[in-house]
């Protein structure tokens, strides 16, 4: 809506722009073909933005205003770009003439006028401005909705394009011959390495160690809350109040990275100290090394398990057990 | 010392009755404790039925002991999913009413006529016990009697169990786990024995469990995996495949006798491993057979080519079955435990389910508390003597935390491998300092020499075992480690205790809080509203609330509903996510064409009760959104800074959904002006609360936790609603007075309780 005093600035020239170019849609669809850009893309500046964008349209025109200059720093815009350049090509793809429908991108580094004009401060943007003859409501263009969280994919684009215009698109992705070839590439290579190394690693494989190893890592990995970083994407730490790192999240159905590492180097600690006492004490030899051995890995264990009591209050603060020495 | 040991300790085979009567006592006590501390709910509140799964499974059980097994097996439901029914029987698993319906028989043939109530509330807590002996007869497989007992005692109480299987919580869980654990149990036996009875017998438990729960599809890949491991491990045998193939042919068989499975274990991904194995196995043991018959080198190399070359095509085909349709794919929910980001992107209806949510660490520590940490000292120590038993428990180890890690429910799964395993490692530790012999020091020269050779080879070099064994020297150790350990047992205990009174006690159908003084108030706002619906509303009534409560409105005020907690037909649910998310003009349109009678909404504001609909509302959005992409979207529900708010500062979607509407109408008016607050989310309301058009207000619970519409009927001079309050309010200026509004309908007092 901000758009509109622009448009209707525009208006006093509506009459002139008309004379001059009668067959501007040709030059778009020439452009958009042309290998600038993306296929099917418009690469757009100030000047053809405003060509494009001046009433009367015959066309309805998609346009992306973004900032892919790494000085700006928009995540966004560059995660966004393929998606858009994907929406372009499948257009291209069935309607090599445009049939009406052109994809542009105006970028911050050759349409700063037109953001300043806009009053846009944020980026990406992305307009469908409708065919139309005069400047009225309907035919105002319209704003998309980016989800700041996620990447917006091509199809939900292509969804609200087809809502807001006459133009139904449908999304082809470019079928992705690198990954197929990768992953036959890493199938015959994984097989021919297993082959040659089989006599080298087939000890290994067969070492009760290794796979004892395995799978307490394993085990510890996912009792440890692993699984729930992975989903949800935790921070590793988080900058507390006062400049400092917070590394326990406060709440009982909260974590960290670091936190989960910290609990789960605990709980390794713990069970190895617990397989010390029952299999490699009694295996010892000399009788004060060994009472000296079990009064220590005895206190190691009380003193962790009471660490691990005590963070746990932290997190649930209404737990009323815990274990001396450490009591939070 | 040796005559003080001599007259308390008798020569082990002589105590050998008095063992065994001490066992059974010890289990005994396990089983009473077990069920004790599932009965606080009972204790504190009633006899009540709990949360809501339960409540179908209620109803399912009055229906079977009411009209007979036969008609309960044909059960259309016609009071659900309004205008679609369900065909009950023959979607749901019958073990569970069907066990309580037996148990109900069976007390009434011994003349005990009990009210199918408690034993459906009891039921649970029973089975917790049989629990807990299953799990004696599986540790002591894996060890001895003595962890055996230690894992009985864990599984009784822990709370990872008990979360499912409180008195009240009568839902498939709490006779699964029972059969899970048996089941393993018989498949261990099975394997070691080599024997097809046994074999036989797993197979009949499995049939049940697959009656039951449809969590057998644990067992159904955990036994052929288990299986291929060993295969793997070159330790095939014969035993092995008497076991499997017994157990599978049998199982598979009467698992399709379930209707609701029917020819699932031969037409989904989730079953094909089971099938992929029991192939293979019968190729190696085919192989296994002609090697002893012909000893030439050449044959072999054919054999095994011919092998390789069965194997791949029998592979190539089950890919090409998957591909062409034949064989379904992994159906969404067991499909999300691995690729964990797809069923928030395409099956919202599962992700919004809070138990299928990904498992923060201190659950686990809630759940297991000092088990979780014994846990991988069990696993080793399984690593040591690595019988084919224990092959089985290392690989459920592994993946049963996988899948509690992704799911919090499935740490129901994982608590019965924990306890085995952790109680493995406590005994192991009890073993070698309860000894009351302790060894003399020998001298170090020749000790060194002569032992290490001797015992080298026994513990296949296993890392931390190769030196023999020795014993502890010295009393003050054993003393401290057992004291230690004591303590730590004394601990887990307690945990459990408080842990089960805590948090797993509440029946969530009714709340309980605290008053200033310390003395528990009740809040029974529920029960309160479904008793009004099957008062006051006429029994063919049809009412729309979100799925959640559709089984406790079934249940409970026994009402037709649109939708419940058997998600089967997410359409549905996502025609009424729309009629929730809209605003009034979609959403009539709606309501009438499903001719619903009343609306009911949960609504926490006043009492700070977060779970009502209002926190649940973002999943009946995006359920909607899934189906009509162009009519709801989760976006505009979000202010310009993508925050969901509800104050003054909401969209103008939000303001205008129905849903808002419904939870916030008249709440301004219970608050000084200006002054409305919504307690959940910490919000000052507008004063000017919504305007309903096409609602009326029938029934608000003492604490405004539900809140029952009536869907206005068409206006008699054929006006919109709009059309008509708009033309009352406009002639009828003044003479409404705050109360006429309220008149039409009964409700309860309106206080504000700080």
């Amino acid at each position: 809506m901000r758009l509109l005093p622009f448009l209707t600035a525009f208006t006093s020239l509506l009459s002139l722009s008309v004379a001059q170019k009668p067959h501007k849609y040709f030059t778009f669809t020439d452009l958009a073909s042309s290998s600038k850009g993306a296929k099917g893309t418009v690469l757009l500046n100030d000047q053809l933005f405003g060509e494009l964008t001046t009433a009367p349209r015959n066309y309805t025109s998609v346009i992306l205003f973004t900032a892919l200059d790494p000085r700006f720093g928009c995540v966004l815009c560059r995660d966004f770009q393929p998606e858009f350049d994907i929406l372009g090509s499948s257009w291209h793809k069935e309607h090599p003439n445009g049939d009406g429908l052109i994809f542009g991108v105006l970028d911050f580094s050759v349409g700063k006028g037109t953001f300043q004009r806009l009053g846009m401060s944020t980026a990406p943007i992305l307009m469908i401005f409708p065919p139309g003859n005069t400047l009225s409501a309907e035919n105002a263009p319209k704003k998309f909705d980016f989800n700041p969280n996620d990447i917006t994919p091509a199809e939900a684009v292509a969804r609200w394009v087809t809502t807001s215009s006459k133009h139904t698109v449908t999304i082809h992705r470019p079928f992705n011959y690198v990954k197929l070839f990768t992953f036959i590439g890493g199938i015959v290579g994984t097989a021919t390495m297993s082959k040659l190394a089989y006599p080298y690693i087939a000890p290994a494989l067969y070492s009760r160690n290794l796979w004892a190893a395995v799978s307490l890592v394993a085990v510890l990995l996912f009792t440890s809350g692993h699984m729930f970083n992975h989903i949800r994407k935790v921070p590793y730490v988080v900058q507390g109040r006062g400049g400092g790192v917070s590394y326990i999240a406060s709440g009982f159905s909260n974590q960290f990275g670091l936190e989960t590492q910290i609990v789960a180097v605990v709980y390794a600690v713990l069970s190895f100290s617990a397989i010390a006492l029952c299999l490699k004490m009694p295996r010892m030899e000399s009788s004060g090394k060994q009472k000296i051995a079990v009064m220590a890995w005895n206190l190691v264990l009380l003193v962790l398990f009471s660490f691990l009591m005590s963070i746990f209050k932290m997190k649930n603060g209404a737990y009323p057990f815990f274990l001396p020495p450490l009591i939070a | 010392m040796s005559t003080v040991k001599s007259i308390l300790f008798k020569d082990p085979a002589s105590t050998e009755s008095a063992r065994t009567i001490l066992r059974v006592v010890i289990l005994l006590t396990i089983a009473a404790a077990a069920v004790a501390s599932r009965l606080f709910s009972v204790i504190r509140f009633e006899s009540i039925i709990h949360e809501f799964d339960p409540w179908f499974n209620f109803r399912a059980s009055k229906y079977l002991v009411k009209n007979g097994f036969f008609d309960f097996w044909n059960w259309f439901d016609d009071r659900t999913w309004y205008p679609l029914g369900r065909v009950t029987g023959g979607t749901l698993y019958p073990g569970l009413m069907v066990t309580s319906g037996a148990i109900w028989h069976a007390l009434r043939m011994i003349s005990l006529p009990v009210d199918i109530r408690n034993i459906c509330v009891l039921l649970a807590p029973g089975f917790s016990g049989l629990t807990a002996f299953a799990t004696y007869l599986f540790t002591k497989e894996m060890k001895d009697s003595g962890a055996g007992l230690l894992a009985a005692a864990f599984m009784g109480i822990a709370p990872g169990y008990i979360s499912r299987s409180v008195a009240g919580s009568y839902d498939n869980e709490a006779i699964a786990i029972f059969l899970l654990m048996f089941t393993f149990y018989l498949w261990i036996k099975a394997a070691k024995l080599g024997s097809a009875m046994w074999g036989g017998l797993c197979a009949l438990f499995y049939f049940y469990m697959v009656s039951a729960w449809g969590g057998y599809v644990f067992i159904t890949n955990l036994i052929p995996l288990h299986v291929f491991v060993l295969i793997l491990m070159g330790r095939y045998s014969g035993r092995i495949y008497v076991a499997y193939s017994s157990w599978y042919a049998l199982g598979t068989l009467a698992s399709m006798q379930v209707p609701f499975v029917g020819f699932l274990p031969v037409r989904t991904s989730e079953h094909m491993a089971a099938l992929g194995i029991f192939g293979l196995i019968q190729l190696v043991a085919f192989v296994d057979f002609l090697r002893g018959q012909v000893p030439s080198k050449q044959f072999n190399t054919l054999l095994r080519a011919l092998v390789i070359l069965i194997t791949v095509v029998a592979f190539t085909g089950l890919v090409t079955l998957t591909v062409t349709g034949v064989i379904a794919p992994w159906s969404g929910r067991f499909y999300s435990l691995w690729d964990t980001g797809y069923a928030k992107i395409h099956i919202p209806i599962i992700a919004s389910v809070s138990e299928h949510q990904p498992t923060a660490w201190p659950s686990f520590f809630f759940d297991l508390n000092f088990l979780i940490w014994l846990f991988p000292a069990g696993v080793y120590l399984c690593f040591r003597q690595l019988r084919d038993e224990h092959v089985f428990i290392i690989v459920y180890s592994v993946m049963a935390s996988y899948f509690a890690g992704v799911m919090v429910r499935l740490m129901l799964t994982l608590t019965p491998i924990v306890c085995v395993a952790a109680a493995i490692a406590v005994s192991s530790i009890f073993d070698t300092y309860l000894e009351i012999d302790s060894p003399e020091e020998q001298e170090e020269d020749d000790s060194k020499k002569s032992k290490k050779e001797k015992v080298k080879d026994t513990t296949g070099g296993f890392l931390s075992s190769k030196a023999p064994f020795i014993g502890i020297y010295s009393v003050s150790s054993k003393v401290a480690v057992v004291a230690a350990f004591s303590v730590y047992l004394i601990l887990f205990v307690l945990h459990c205790t408080w842990v089960t009174s805590n948090a797993y006690s509440s029946p969530s159908v009714v709340l309980a809080s605290r008053m200033p003084d310390g003395s528990q108030h009740i809040i029974d706002d529920f029960r309160e509203a479904y008793y009004w619906l099957r008062k006051n509303t006429p029994y063919d009534a049809k009412i729309m609330s979100w799925w959640d409560y559709g089984y406790q409105i079934g249940g409970m005020a026994d009402r037709t509903t649109l939708v419940d907690n058997n998600t089967w037909n997410n359409t549905h649910i996502a025609t009424v996510g729309k009629a929730m998310a809209s605003s009034e003009e979609v959403s009539y349109d709606i309501l009438r064409k499903h001719e619903v009678d009343y609306v009911l909404v949960i609504f926490g504001g006043l009492l700070g009760y977060s779970g009502d609909d209002i926190n649940k509302f973002l999943w009946m959005v995006r359920i909607a959104e899934g189906v009509w992409p162009a009519e709801v979207q989760e976006r505009k529900f979000f202010t310009s800074r993508g925050e969901y708010k509800i104050d003054a500062e909401a969209t103008d979607t939000m303001k205008n959904s129905l849903m808002y509407k419904m939870s916030y109408y008249k709440y301004p008016s219970l608050f000084p002006p200006g002054q409305a607050q919504d307690r959940v989310r910490g919000a000052r309301l507008p004063s000017e609360g919504p305007v309903l058009h096409t609602l009326d207000e029938a029934f608000t619970s003492e604490n405004w936790i539900v809140r029952i519409y009536k869907v206005k009927d068409l206006d008699e001079f054929g006006r919109d609603h709009f059309a008509v309050s708009a033309f009352e309010g406009g002639k009828k200026k003044g003479k409404k007075g705050g109360l006429a509004g309220r008149a039409g309908g009964k409700r309860g007092r309106r206080v504000v309780r700080i």
